[in-house]
């Protein structure tokens, strides 16, 4: 699988050097990158198919970090280790993924001081008829934090 | 690519726009990258207002929970910097205007629209330009405001994007 999503690693004359992570979806029947010979997918084409989506991967372009969401059994593992689970049953279970920027500026000197990107990755689901998540912020460095309700 | 971030500043009675504009210096001008020492704000003046705004070039799917605020820098004696969201540009002018304080912390910070008014900005929807409205600026002082300098501000703009 590693091998595999390395050949696809190739963001050909994208300005993606800002992105340390980026992700990929596997449906029940093909597998998306975000990048695919130097060609980006957007992540409305994982959106417009959430209903095949069964794992969703977000992986570090420059290490070997990686995040993968399992959708069908409702867990998180890092690298190939699960991570800590709430054991109930999960009913509706959704993607969460979003990445937040934050440009700080400076009064005198406005160049953009910092652009921090914060990824965030997780799951929601029903419980007794309660939304659930979990949700990872996960950093450049892929140094991560767990939140959730 | 990924949507590409860029904060203009626009000025005069015809807007000229600066994109990238490389600073947020206020003054006695209505002018972008101002030079504080040539055009400094009399002590119980207001400065001239800044009307400031995001563009995002490049593609993405979705931008929404545009948030701005002041996130460093303490006041003197006097001073305030004064913050609208979602405003019309207007030709900036340094009579004093009826906005409210700039917000300090992320959870009262000013929520910003797409130029459409749209909370989210979609990509390739139709009609939409990549910009957010605009943030209008102005630095309040008083007579009490010491000479000199005042502390250096830093702002903050915040956006979430698939």
């Amino acid at each position: 699988m590693s091998n595999t999503i390395d050949k696809n690693l190739d963001s050909g004359n994208n300005s993606m050097d800002s992105l340390s992570f980026y992700w990929m979806a596997k449906f029940e029947d093909s597998i998306l990158f975000q990048f695919d010979n130097g060609k980006e997918n957007r992540f409305q084409l994982v959106k417009d198919n959430l209903d095949k989506l069964i794992f969703f991967h977000l992986y570090q372009k420059d290490g070997n970090k990686r995040f993968i969401v399992d959708l069908k059994n409702g867990i998180i593992k890092y690298n190939s280790s699960s991570l800590p689970e709430i054991k109930e049953e999960k009913n509706n279970i959704r993607l969460i993924y979003f990445r937040r920027h934050t440009i700080k500026i400076g009064e005198i000197d406005l160049k953009e001081k910092s652009h921090i990107i914060t990824y965030f990755l997780g799951l929601q689901w029903t419980f007794n008829n309660k939304n659930k998540n979990i949700i990872l912020q996960i950093n450049d460095n892929g140094d991560f934090i767990i939140d959730g309700k | 690519m990924a949507a590409t971030h860029q904060f203009s500043e626009s000025n005069g009675a015809g807007e000229v726009e600066t994109i990238p504009v490389a600073n947020l210096n206020f003054g006695s001008n209505d002018s972008a990258e101002l030079d504080t020492t040539t055009y400094p704000i009399t002590r119980g003046d207001d400065s001239f207002e800044k009307y400031l705004r995001s563009k995002f070039t490049g593609t993405w799917t979705e931008i929404s929970n545009m948030k701005f605020w002041k996130s460093a820098g303490a006041y003197v004696t006097g001073e305030e910097i004064k913050a609208a969201a979602n405003a019309t540009y207007a030709q900036p002018s340094a009579t004093p205007n009826a906005d409210s304080a700039v917000p300090t912390t992320e959870g009262t910070a000013l929520a910003i629209q797409s130029a459409e008014g749209d909370v989210v900005i979609t990509y390739g929807a139709s009609g939409v330009s990549g910009y957010t409205k605009y943030v209008r600026l102005q630095t309040h002082s008083t007579g009490s405001t010491p000479a000199g300098a005042g502390n250096q501000k830093t702002f903050t703009f915040q956006y979430d994007e698939v």
